[in-house]
C-alpha cells in the first residue's frame, strides 16, 4: 500500500482535531494559522482564504497575503428560526463581509473573517444555539434534505432525519468548544470516537434526503443520498443510495464525476435506517484510499468494491439485508418560487437570490428586507439546495404582514421577472476567495445569463426552465456536470462546455467544447438553440435532445 | 597543528595537482570539513563557502515561497548566507549585479509562469543584459499532470544561460511531492558552491561593527529606484519604502540617518514671485549662499515653517500687526501682510533662514544591501494649517518623486545608536516608522550570521493596513534572524494596545534578556511612545526583578550607563 496523504497523519496527530489551534489564534503578526491548522480548520467549519485580487499589489507593499477565513454553518435541512436569522445577520456585519451567501448544501457561509475576528463570531453564533462543527473537512458535511414543507405531508418527518444523522455523524471532540468558546478542557484524555475514530473519513462525506417528485436537493451527487418512499401520504421508509459525487481534476484521468448507485431499500424503523446510513460510512471509513486524495471519496471506493460488494458489507455491519429498492420518480428539480400552501393550511413564500448572495445594494435590499421580515417572527427560514430561501410556516393571518415588507422591498417583483434560466442557475463562489478557482463563476455567471437571454428570446425558449450551472475549477462545487448546460473552468475567462445532463439530475453531462470565451459561448449557444428548435422531439427537454443529437 | 609526517605527504601529493585540480580540492576540503562540524555550530561559517548568495522564488499558491524559505534556513545553518528575494519584488536591474543567483519557481496552468513572477519573466526575457559574473541554478516546481511540466522553471533555466551567466547545477524539475527532491538540491546547491569558490573573487567581509573614521558630511548623489507606500488601501497613514541607488561607495552603518535639505515645492515659489512681482533672476546675497531668487527659494531658504523671529522681523519691515502666535507659511503671509512692491521682498529674503536638513533613519544594511544602496522609511506627515491640508516638505517630496528622481544628500552619523558585538542579544522596539532603523539592524545582524538573538516589539494602528515590513519580518522570524516578534495594534479592538503592552506580557523574557546582557533599542516619538515605554519597563524590572520602584528605576540608569539602553527618538 502506498504512503498515506500528509493530512492523514495530520488528523491522527491533532489529538480530537485540537493541534495547534490554539496556538495559531496567538501568531499575531500573521493573518494566517499554522500550516498544519489550516487543515484542521476546515474540521471546524472553516477555510483559510486570502483575497486574490489583492495578493500582487499587497505583495508589493511587503504586506502577507490578505488572509481571511470562510465559514460555514451546520444547519441540517437548512433551518433557522428568526431570532436565529437576527443574530446571524448581526454577526454578517460586524465580523465577515456583511454578505450572507446561501450556499449550495443549505446552509450559509460567511466571508472575510480575519483571525482575529473568528473568536467573537463563534460565540456570537453558540449564543444563538449554531455551530459550524464538521462543516468542512474529512467528515459528514451539512446534511440536505428537500426544504419545503408545503411539497408533501411527510416532510416533516422526512426532515428530522436530517437532525438525527447530523447529530449521529457528529465528531465527538470537544474541540470547537474548547478552541473557540473557551471550555475548560475535562482532563488529558482525547474523547473516544467509535464512528471517526482518529482518522476520520478519507475524505469529505455528503448526505442528501429527497422527498420525491421534487429533486431539489440534487440526491445522486451525494456520497450518500435517501429518497423517501411515500406510499398512501404515509412515509414508508426509504431507498439508499451511494456513490455520488462530482469532483475532477483537470488532466487526471483517474478522476471522474459518478451519479450515487441506489443500494436497496430500508423500512421506516428510526433505528434501521441511521444503521444503514452510519454503516454505509463506516465501509468507506475503512476501504477509502488514504494515499490520494484525489480518488478517496466514496465514489471511487464503491467502484473499487463494486456496488454489490459494498451492499454485502454494509449489510454485514448492519447485521440486516436491504430490501429492494422501491420505485420513485423524480419530476423536477427546481425550486418552487412565490407562494406555497401546505396541507395544514400553512404558507411558504420562496425568494429568488441570485447565486445565493444575499446583501444590500446591487438594485435590492434582499438582507434588510429579509431582517425586517424576522424581526416580525411571523416566519421561520429554509434554504434551498438551489441557493434560495424560503420564508415558510406562517399563518394565514400573518402571510399579509409578510406579504407588505416582501413588496416594501420589491422582493416579489424580484422574483416574479427574474428568468426561468437565471432562477435555475448555479454558479460556485471562485474568485477572488477560492484558492483553487481557475475562472470567475459567481462573480461572471450573472453576466453571462444577461447576455444568454436574448439568445433565448430570438428561439423562442425564455420559458424554458434550462438547468445551467457554471464552477470555476474542476471540483463540482456548482454541480455544474448534472447540469443540461455546464461551464468549467479551465483558465481566466475559459470553460469547457458541457452537453447532453437531463433536467432532473440522473444523467451527467459529457464535455463538447473546450476552453472556450465568452464570444465562442454565446455562438456555440446560438447554434445549439437553433438546432434544438428545429429538430427536438415535442416536450423534448434541451438537456435530452442534445445527448441524443450530439453526445450519444 | 598536522603532524610533520602529515604535513609532508600532503606537500607531496599537492605539488602532483593542477591549478583546476587544486582548487576543487580546496572545496572537498572545506566540504568535508563542514560535515564533521556538530550541527549546533550554527551560524559558524565554513571555510571556502561564498558568504552570499540570492535565493529567488516566484510563488503564485506559495509553495516556491515556502519552500525557498526553508532552503534558505537550511543553507543558513551550513554558513551560507542567503539573501531571500520574492521574484513579484526584486529590482530587475540587480541582476547584473547578482554573483550567486538561484531561482526556486512555479509553473502554473498551460506553462505559464506564476503571477507574482510575471513581471520579471518578461523583463528577463526581453531585456539584453550580461551576466557573465552569475553562476546561478534553477529548481523548477510543477505538476506532471499538465502537459508543460516545468516550463517556467525550464524557461529561466535556459534564459539566463542565454544572458552568460554560468550554469552550477542542473535544472531540477519537481513534481507536487517536492520535498525530497528540493531538500536534495539546496545539498546540492551547497556542494557546487564548496566546488567552486576559489575560482571567483571571494565576497567582500561584512562591514565591521566598529566605528569607521568620520569623514564629515560628504554629499553624495542618489537616484530614486523604488518608491512603495506600505500602507494598504483604507489606511489612516500613507508611509513609503524609499530605496535610493548610489554610483558611489556609501559610508554608513546600520543606525545612522540620511539627510537631505529638501527643495520647496514649485507652487509655492511660483505663489511668491507672483505676490512680490519680484524678478526671479535677480542675485541676492543671504547668508550662506549667493544666487538668483528663484532658486533661493527653491532649495535654500525656509518659506514654508518661518520661525516666530522671522515673522516678527517680517512684521518689522512690512509695517503690518502681525498676533505674535501666527504660524504661516510665506506664501500665506505675504496674500494676508503684502509687501510694498519687489523692493522690500528682497530684504525679507534676506532675513528668511536657511532650509533645515531632514532626517530619516536609514532603513538598509550594507552587509545586506550593498554599498551602492540605502533605503529610507518615510511617514507622509500631513497636518492641518486653517483647515487647508498640508504635507511636511520633504515627506512630500519622497512620496510624490517618481522612480528615476536625483537628488542629493548626506549621512549624519548617529553614534550612540549602534550594534553591539554579534554575540549579543539585542532588543528593539520600533514602533511606526520607528521600525526602519532595526529593518537595518536586523539585516545587518542576517548578514553576519551573528550569533546573538533579536527580538522586536513593533506597533501601529491596524494590522491589515499597517504592519510595515510585514513580510520581510516574518521571513527573518522563519529562517531564524528574527528570534521573537511581538506586534501590537492599537486600533483593532476597543481598549487600546501599545508595544508597551506587550512588552508587559512578556515581561518574565525581557527581564531574564536585559539580565543577561541584553542590549535595547527604541526608536520612533518621544511623546508618549517612549515614556510610556521607559514606565513599562520599570514596571516589568519591579515585577519579574524582586525590585523596589528605587531600584527598579537604578536597574534602568545602570542600563544607560552600560549602553544597553539607546534611544533615537524626536
Amino acid at each position: 500500500m502506498s504512503e498515506q496523504s500528509p493530512v492523514e497523519k495530520i488528523k491522527i496527530a491533532s489529538r480530537g482535531l485540537r493541534g495547534t489551534l490554539k496556538e495559531s489564534l496567538q501568531d499575531n503578526y500573521t493573518g494566517a494559522v499554522r500550516e498544519d491548522d489550516t487543515q484542521l480548520m476546515k474540521f471546524h467549519g472553516m477555510y483559510q482564504q486570502d483575497d486574490r485580487d489583492r495578493r500582487e499589489e499587497r505583495s508589493a507593499k511587503k504586506l502577507e497575503w490578505l488572509y481571511s477565513f470562510m465559514l460555514r454553518l451546520r444547519l441540517p435541512g437548512g433551518f433557522l428560526t428568526p431570532e436565529q436569522w437576527i443574530a446571524m445577520h448581526h454577526v454578517a456585519g460586524d465580523h465577515s463581509t456583511g454578505t450572507i451567501k446561501i450556499t449550495t448544501r443549505q446552509t450559509i457561509q460567511l466571508h472575510g473573517i480575519l483571525k482575529s475576528h473568528i473568536k467573537p463570531t463563534m460565540q456570537s453564533f453558540n449564543l444563538a444555539g449554531l455551530d459550524s462543527i464538521a462543516t468542512c473537512g474529512d467528515v459528514n458535511r451539512n446534511v440536505c434534505c428537500t426544504s419545503n414543507p408545503g411539497e408533501s405531508p411527510v416532510h416533516e418527518e422526512v426532515f428530522r432525519f436530517a437532525s438525527k444523522i447530523s447529530e449521529m455523524a457528529k465528531p465527538k471532540t470537544r474541540a470547537w468548544y474548547e478552541i473557540w468558546i473557551g471550555e475548560e478542557k475535562i482532563g488529558e484524555k482525547v474523547e473516544e470516537d467509535p464512528l471517526y475514530k482518529d482518522r476520520y473519513l478519507p475524505r469529505k462525506l455528503k448526505i442528501g434526503i429527497a422527498v420525491p417528485p421534487n429533486n431539489d436537493v440534487d440526491l445522486f451527487i451525494n456520497d450518500i443520498g435517501l429518497i423517501a418512499i411515500i406510499e398512501n401520504d404515509k412515509l414508508i421508509g426509504f431507498n439508499l443510495a451511494a456513490g455520488g459525487g462530482l469532483g475532477t481534476t483537470h488532466g487526471n484521468p483517474n478522476t471522474y464525476a459518478r451519479l450515487a448507485s441506489v443500494l436497496g431499500f430500508v423500512e421506516n424503523d428510526e433505528e434501521k435506517i441511521l444503521k444503514a446510513v452510519y454503516e454505509t460510512i463506516t465501509v468507506q471509513r475503512d476501504f477509502g484510499n488514504r494515499s490520494d486524495r484525489k480518488l478517496s471519496r466514496l465514489k471511487y471506493t464503491i467502484d473499487k468494491l463494486g456496488v454489490d460488494k459494498y451492499r454485502e458489507e454494509v449489510e454485514q455491519r448492519c447485521g440486516f439485508k436491504l430490501q429492494p429498492a422501491k420505485p420513485f420518480q423524480f419530476t423536477e428539480r427546481q425550486d418552487r418560487y412565490g407562494w406555497v400552501k401546505d396541507y395544514k393550511g400553512n404558507w411558504h413564500y420562496t425568494v429568488f437570490i441570485e447565486n445565493g448572495r444575499v446583501l444590500d445594494g446591487e438594485g435590492i435590499d434582499l438582507k434588510s428586507c429579509l431582517y425586517k421580515i424576522a424581526e416580525t417572527g411571523k416566519c421561520n427560514f429554509r434554504f434551498t439546495a438551489n441557493q434560495n430561501v424560503i420564508l415558510t410556516d406562517i399563518k394565514e393571518a400573518d402571510k399579509a404582514a409578510v406579504e407588505v415588507l416582501l413588496n416594501e422591498f420589491g422582493l416579489i417583483e424580484h422574483t416574479n421577472k427574474a428568468g426561468a434560466l437565471r432562477k435555475n442557475a448555479i454558479a460556485c463562489v471562485a474568485f477572488n476567495t477560492c484558492p483553487l478557482a481557475l475562472a470567475e463563476a459567481q462573480r461572471y455567471l450573472p453576466t453571462l445569463i444577461s447576455k444568454i437571454e436574448p439568445l433565448l428570446e430570438k428561439h423562442s425558449m425564455k420559458e424554458d426552465d434550462i438547468i445551467l450551472r457554471m464552477t470555476g475549477c474542476p471540483n463540482g462545487c456548482g454541480r455544474s456536470p448534472n447540469a443540461e448546460i455546464g461551464f468549467v473552468g479551465t483558465a481566466y475567462g475559459k470553460y469547457n462546455l458541457h452537453i447532453g445532463g437531463d433536467r432532473l439530475g440522473l444523467r451527467l453531462n459529457t464535455k463538447f467544447k473546450d476552453s472556450l470565451n465568452e464570444e465562442q459561448i454565446l455562438d456555440t449557444l446560438d447554434n445549439l438553440f437553433d438546432v434544438y428548435q428545429k429538430e427536438k422531439k415535442q416536450e423534448e427537454t434541451f438537456g435530452d435532445f442534445s445527448y441524443r443529437k450530439w453526445i450519444l | 597543528m598536522l603532524s610533520e609526517d602529515k604535513l609532508q605527504k600532503i606537500k607531496e601529493f599537492t605539488s602532483t595537482l593542477s591549478r583546476e585540480e587544486l582548487i576543487w580540492l580546496n572545496g572537498y576540503i572545506s566540504g568535508k570539513a563542514g560535515s564533521l562540524q556538530p550541527s549546533a555550530a550554527g551560524g559558524a561559517l565554513t571555510a571556502g563557502i561564498p558568504k552570499k548568495i540570492t535565493l529567488a522564488y516566484g510563488t503564485e499558491t506559495g509553495n516556491a515561497k515556502k519552500l525557498a524559505t526553508q532552503l534558505a534556513g537550511i543553507a543558513k545553518k551550513k554558513g551560507i548566507g542567503v539573501k531571500l528575494a520574492g521574484l513579484d519584488q526584486y529590482r530587475f536591474t540587480d541582476l547584473a549585479k547578482e554573483e550567486y543567483f538561484f531561482v526556486v519557481i512555479s509553473t502554473q496552468g498551460e506553462g505559464e509562469p506564476p503571477l507574482l513572477a510575471k513581471k520579471f519573466y518578461d523583463q528577463l526575457h526581453e531585456t539584453q543584459v550580461e551576466l557573465k559574473k552569475m553562476k546561478f541554478g534553477v529548481l523548477g516546481l510543477g505538476d506532471t499532470s499538465y502537459a508543460q511540466f516545468c516550463k517556467t522553471g525550464e524557461d529561466v533555466d535556459a534564459r539566463l544561460e542565454a544572458l552568460g551567466a554560468h550554469r552550477v547545477l542542473p535544472l531540477k524539475k519537481c513534481d507536487v511531492d517536492y520535498e525530497e527532491d528540493a531538500l536534495h538540491w539546496i545539498d546540492n546547491v551547497v556542494t557546487a558552491l564548496q566546488t567552486l569558490v576559489g575560482s571567483v573573487p571571494a565576497m567582500a567581509p561584512p562591514a565591521p561593527a566598529e566605528e569607521k573614521k568620520p569623514t564629515g558630511k560628504k554629499h553624495y548623489k542618489g537616484t530614486i529606484v523604488t518608491s512603495v507606500n506600505l500602507n494598504d488601501r483604507g489606511s489612516n497613514k500613507e508611509t513609503y519604502h524609499v530605496e535610493v541607488s548610489t554610483d558611489e561607495d556609501l559610508d554608513y552603518l546600520p543606525g545612522d540617518a540620511l539627510g537631505i535639505i529638501p527643495p520647496n515645492c514649485d507652487a509655492a515659489v511660483e505663489q511668491i514671485i507672483s505676490l512680490t512681482g519680484i524678478d526671479p533672476n535677480l542675485e541676492i546675497q543671504t547668508s550662506k549662499v549667493t544666487a538668483p531668487v528663484k532658486e533661493l527659494l527653491q532649495k535654500h531658504l525656509n518659506i514654508l515653517y518661518p520661525l516666530k523671529t522671522t515673522i516678527k522681523q517680517y512684521a518689522k519691515i512690512t509695517g503690518h500687526e502681525i498676533p505674535e502666535d501666527t504660524r504661516l507659511s510665506l506664501p500665506d503671509l505675504l496674500k494676508i501682510y503684502p509687501v510694498k512692491d519687489a523692493g522690500m521682498f528682497e530684504e525679507i529674503v534676506k532675513i528668511l533662514t536657511a532650509q533645515a536638513p531632514r532626517l530619516y533613519s536609514i532603513s538598509s544594511a550594507p552587509g545586506n544591501h550593498g554599498l551602492n544602496e540605502i533605503h529610507i522609511t518615510v511617514s507622509k506627515d500631513e497636518f492641518y494649517v486653517e483647515d487647508e491640508k498640508r504635507t511636511g516638505v520633504s515627506s512630500e517630496y519622497f512620496s510624490t518623486k517618481p522612480v528615476g528622481t536625483e537628488f542629493e544628500f548626506f549621512i549624519q552619523k548617529q553614534k550612540h545608536f549602534r550594534l553591539p558585538s554579534e554575540d549579543k542579544d539585542v532588543i528593539m522596539i520600533g514602533p511606526g516608522t520607528g521600525i526602519a532603523p532595526f529593518r537595518s539592524f536586523i539585516a545587518e545582524r542576517d548578514a553576519q550570521a551573528a550569533s546573538g538573538r533579536n527580538w522586536l516589539f513593533f506597533g501601529e494602528q491596524h494590522f491589515v493596513t499597517d504592519f510595515l515590513y510585514q513580510t520581510e519580518l516574518q521571513d527573518y522570524l522563519q529562517t531564524g534572524a528574527l528570534t521573537n516578534l511581538d506586534v501590537a495594534f492599537s486600533r483593532d479592538q476597543k481598549e487600546k494596545i501599545y508595544v508597551q503592552h506587550r512588552m508587559k506580557e512578556r515581561g518574565a523574557e525581557l527581564y531574564e534578556w536585559l539580565s543577561n546582557g541584553a542590549y535595547m533599542y527604541i526608536s520612533g516619538k518621544r511623546e508618549p511612545t517612549s515614556k510610556d515605554v521607559e514606565k513599562m519597563l520599570v514596571e516589568i524590572f519591579r515585577e519579574h526583578g524582586n525590585k523596589t520602584e528605587e531600584e527598579a528605576e537604578k536597574f534602568l540608569h545602570q542600563l544607560v550607563e552600560e549602553g544597553r539602553w539607546e534611544k533615537d527618538v524626536y
